[in-house]
């Protein structure tokens, strides 16, 4: 454990010195103060919506949660895409277990540091649109949505800490970082946009819209849409929100926003119920178990995995 | 213990069908400066890792300071040092920051770890850079705290592999007149490791070649000479004031000469050690002056060239 500690305070003060952590940080940040003004917009002009809607934006404004989604993969992966490969190609790793340390220090040290990094990110995050919108509002959220936004900081960071061990698992897989740094990279698109793009092609593939007349005219004149139409329409939504939770992004995203109770974001909803849903936590957690479920089982395959391939790894000449 | 601090067993090593390490065996006694030489790919950093406990055998075992390579190799660990090629510490830490990370994974307490590293620092004379990234550094000063890093917790015994690689004269001076100072003074064994024998020649008292994951020969480097330039015949040059008829067909008649040529005014004579005296005399007899007679011996290199082919 004294090895584990020892590893991951080393390695604790390399991420906050990393230029990378402070660009990440700093453009999440931004954007993050950004949709804590909108918020702040909304919120006056909206005498019905609470404070959590600092966190989850408006239908049409850029949200914490949206950059979660857009960018946590980004987040998470940078933070650990090169945690055991870059020992190896820089010679460090057989100086560092030619000490009288357990194997495991080294990886567990490099996970326990890079969780808290992201930890410190989100929580910072958090704090600070909140010092941003409270004195801004003149008031600050109810115990009912602090409890929310606590829960919703620990969802974030379990969803970060699941894309950092992804990062980690192809720095164990590769001996490059170049290599490593690329699957991220393709790992970070495909989740956050090519699965999107796919849903949509696969949907459209599966359920074809009827030919034709798409609308009848009724009796009263008014136009509507075909029965077929309709249910081609409800085919293809169910098939592409099935194909959507593949990606951990959207789990987080519907759990993230379920919890806030709001529906919020621009991709979500596409409705006009700004404030017809408004989940209780308990509520919101009933329903959005198997989400958050997924991403913890994702996080665990994706650690024990490394752990397992480290340990069991050759440290070959030259590393 | 039997005196050996490093004692392998049939050690082997096999990464898929290439066999790195071949059935080892090898000795290292306590207080040495032992010399571990190879050519590239012979199976020198395999074996070094393996004894570290880095590397798992594929079979055959090994002791370091009586303890198990496999079983034990968390306690070898603690008092074993290894010098990795090609290796570096943390680029984005200072020399100071460096050795007190390596101090700390040695369960070093504070106190104690910030005199020894103040200390290592002064003994590779890098106490004036200790605030310094060790990026900024040159190889040489890289090599120099890495040898620091190895020393800080104070090992009994250290394998520098190929420390002297990729740096200039005055810093190959440098680490090898380290080496030798911490055998010295602080009863370092070191294991050192070397392509080029000229580094081997001027640091160790033993030699093992080591070829194709073969150890070919161990011995002192006085007997590998001797066994070398005493039983076999080598030749002898000799310049003379002149070369009368009837010399060459003579010294070709003495027992124990093999041949006798004559190029750009000089003799060449082959034989062995023994007919020394014969050939002189011969020579005298025929009224020439020797001017000059050299023994053509073996160098180190050549000996070095005899064992890689021979693997």
């Amino acid at each position: 454990m004294a090895g584990t500690l020892t590893v991951a305070q080393k390695e604790l003060r390399d991420q906050f010195g990393s230029k990378r952590f402070l660009i990440l940080f700093g453009l999440v940040l931004l954007l993050s103060t950004l949709a804590a003004y909108q918020g702040v917009d909304f919120i006056r002009d909206n005498t019905a919506a609470g404070f959590v809607y600092i966190f989850s934006g408006t239908q049409m404004s850029f949200s914490f949660i949206q950059t979660m989604v857009y960018f946590g993969p980004l987040l998470g992966l940078a933070l650990g895409f090169d945690a055991i490969n870059k020992e190896r190609a820089n010679g460090t790793l057989s100086i560092l277990l030619g000490q009288p340390i357990f194997r495991d220090s080294v990886i567990n040290g490099k996970f326990l540091a890079g969780a808290t990094a992201l930890a410190t990110l989100v929580v910072g995050t958090i704090v600070i649109m909140s010092g941003v919108a409270i004195p801004l509002l003149g008031f600050g959220p109810t115990f009912t949505e602090a409890s929310k936004i606590i829960v919703l900081m620990l969802l974030t960071i379990i969803y970060l800490v699941f894309w950092m061990c992804l990062g980690i698992l192809y720095s164990v897989l590769t001996k490059r970082t170049s290599t490593s740094i690329m699957a991220s990279i393709a790992t970070w698109l495909t989740f956050s946009i090519v699965i999107t793009i796919l849903a949509s092609v696969v949907s459209g593939f599966l359920a074809p819209l009827p030919g034709g007349e798409f609308r009848v005219q009724t009796e009263d004149g008014r136009f509507q849409m075909t029965p077929e139409f309709m249910e081609a329409m409800q085919k293809r939504n169910a098939i592409m929100s099935n194909i959507r939770k593949i990606s951990p992004t959207n789990l987080y995203q519907d759990a993230a926003s379920d919890i806030l109770g709001v529906a919020g974001g621009f991709m979500r909803g596409m409705g006009f119920q700004q404030f017809q849903r408004t989940l209780t936590l308990g509520e919101a957690l009933a329903a959005n178990w198997a989400n958050i479920a997924a991403i913890v089982v994702g996080l665990v395959i994706c650690f024990a995995g490394s752990y397992i391939l480290f340990l069991r790894s050759e440290i070959r000449p030259g590393e | 213990m039997s005196g050996h601090i490093i004692e392998t067993m049939m050690l082997t090593k096999k990464y898929g069908d290439f066999t790195a390490v071949d059935q080892l065996e090898m000795t290292v006694d306590e207080g040495e400066i032992f010399g571990f030489l190879g050519p590239n790919g012979a199976g020198k950093t395999t074996t070094i890792l393996m004894l570290m406990g880095l590397s798992v055998p594929s079979s055959g075992t090994a002791k370091v300071v009586g303890y198990d390579i496999v079983e034990e190799s968390r306690e070898i660990r603690k008092v074993a040092s290894v010098l990795p090629e090609y290796s570096s510490l943390y680029g984005e830490l200072t020399a100071y920051e460096n050795l007190d990370y390596i101090g700390k994974l040695n369960d070093i307490p504070k106190e104690e770890r910030e005199d020894r590293v103040e200390e290592m620092l002064e003994i590779v004379r890098m106490s004036e850079w200790a605030d310094s990234k060790l990026e900024s550094f040159s190889r040489g000063m890289k090599q120099r705290v890495g040898i620091a890093a190895a020393l800080i917790k104070e090992p009994k015994v250290a394998f520098f592999d190929e420390p002297t690689l990729g740096l200039d004269p005055i810093g190959t001076k440098e680490i090898r007149e380290l080496i030798i100072r911490l055998n010295k003074e602080q009863d370092l064994t070191a294991v050192l490791t070397s392509h080029l024998l000229p580094e081997i020649q001027m640091t160790c008292s033993r030699v093992g070649i080591i070829n194709k994951g073969r150890m070919v020969v161990t011995e002192t480097l006085e007997n590998l000479s001797k066994e070398m330039t005493g039983a076999e015949d080598r030749s002898v040059e000799f310049r003379l004031s002149d070369v009368p008829q009837g010399l060459i067909g003579e010294l070709e008649a003495i027992s124990g000469v093999k041949s006798v040529t004559q190029e750009n005014g000089r003799l060449y004579v082959y034989s062995g050690i023994d007919s020394d005296y014969d050939v002189s005399k011969t020579i005298t007899d025929h009224g020439a002056v020797i001017l000059m007679m050299r023994p053509r011996e073996y160098t180190l290199e050549e000996i070095f060239m005899k064992y890689y082919e021979e693997g």
